[in-house]
């Protein structure tokens, strides 16, 4: 497990990873209704602005650690079998790369 | 008035099993600690259980009544639905019928070092305060030890080992809050990583049994806002 993440920062990043999605859910639907996309391209110029790939990235990594933190909180509370734990947190770390990667991949692809 | 009461001897009992036991005569502002007594001393006297003082300041027959903690000396019986189920404190080793093992529930006490800690040398007269920073104490020291609120506690139950607890959490914020204390990083040092202050998510069974109306939540909330401000 990782020490940086334990105890008061793990808590502190859920509370953040939090508060910016929030914000984000409402930011989105301001930018999609001001906007108005219609259609692929009008999706696919929205999610081009570096305003809206810039705040996304983000939310999509507050995301991904506020899963983590708050699975990783539920496998210490139930799982006491070391590996048992261990292996669920490895495919868990895993999963959340694997989808990192992929939202990295179509903001980028979007942006250029 | 009619009981079912937990027991379990270990010498004869495979498992524990609930006995019913039915008492009459029962007058009105009794107790659930004086209807214990009673039934041990004129129905089976092999019913074991704690209790000392009587009136909700030893803490000494913390119980599961109902399937609600509390302490039977200050519980009526007229408030209590029939049959009235009495159980041992959820999450701790049962030694026999009502008793329960408390060694790890005073070993977290323990580990959080209530008392005070000086790094000074001695005054010559006692350590004076202020009545406002007395004030922080209020809420903190009236802590009993009974144990129902760490025992009431998903936590407690699913990391007894290794999460402080309710009790233990608001002891570390009492002497964390204490003007006279000069341990306040090592106290926080002693409560960082992920299980011993963290793992309360909150749940807040703690207050809502607390028999002497305490908010062991507000304290972890205190230790953690600590740990920030100390952090930053």
């Amino acid at each position: 497990m990782s020490e940086t993440l334990s105890g008061l920062r793990a808590w502190l990043l859920q509370r953040l990873s939090a508060v910016y999605m929030a914000l984000y859910l409402v930011f989105l639907p301001l930018m999609v209704a001001i906007v108005g996309p219609q259609g692929y391209s009008g999706w696919h110029d929205l999610f081009a602005r570096p305003v809206v790939s810039v705040t996304s990235a983000i939310f999509a990594i507050a995301l991904l650690l506020h899963i983590w933190v708050g699975v990783r909180d539920v496998c210490l509370d139930y799982l006491h079998h070391p590996w048992v734990r261990l292996g669920v947190l490895s495919l868990l770390g895993t999963w959340l790369l694997a989808m990192g990667f992929w939202v990295a991949r179509i903001l980028i692809n979007v942006s250029v | 008035m009619r009981f079912l009461i937990y027991r379990y001897r270990p010498e004869q009992d495979s498992e524990p099993h609930m006995q019913p036991f039915e008492l009459n005569d029962v007058a009105p502002g009794t107790m659930l600690r004086e209807a214990l007594i009673r039934l041990k001393a004129e129905q089976d006297e092999s019913l074991t259980f704690r209790h000392s003082c009587g009136e909700g300041v030893c803490g000494s027959d913390g119980l599961n009544i109902n399937g609600r903690n509390g302490l039977g000396c200050i519980t009526p019986l007229a408030e209590l639905k029939e049959p009235i189920e009495v159980r041992p404190l959820p999450g701790l080793p049962v030694v026999r019928d009502l008793v329960v093992d408390m060694g790890e529930f005073f070993r977290h006490y323990k580990v959080v070092k209530p008392y005070l800690i000086r790094k000074e040398p001695e005054p010559e007269v006692e350590v004076l305060q202020s009545p406002e920073e007395r004030d922080r104490l209020d809420g903190l020291y009236e802590c009993i030890l009974c144990g129902c609120c760490s025992t009431a506690c998903p936590s407690f139950w699913w990391n007894p080992d290794k999460f402080r607890g309710p009790a233990a959490l608001l002891q570390a914020w009492r002497f964390l809050a204490d003007s006279r204390d000069q341990a306040t990083d090592e106290r926080l040092a002693e409560l960082e990583g992920p299980f011993k202050l963290f793992r309360c998510h909150t749940i807040m069974n703690c207050v809502e049994v607390c028999p002497k109306g305490l908010n062991p939540t507000r304290a972890i909330g205190e230790i953690r806002k600590l740990m920030l401000k100390r952090s930053v």
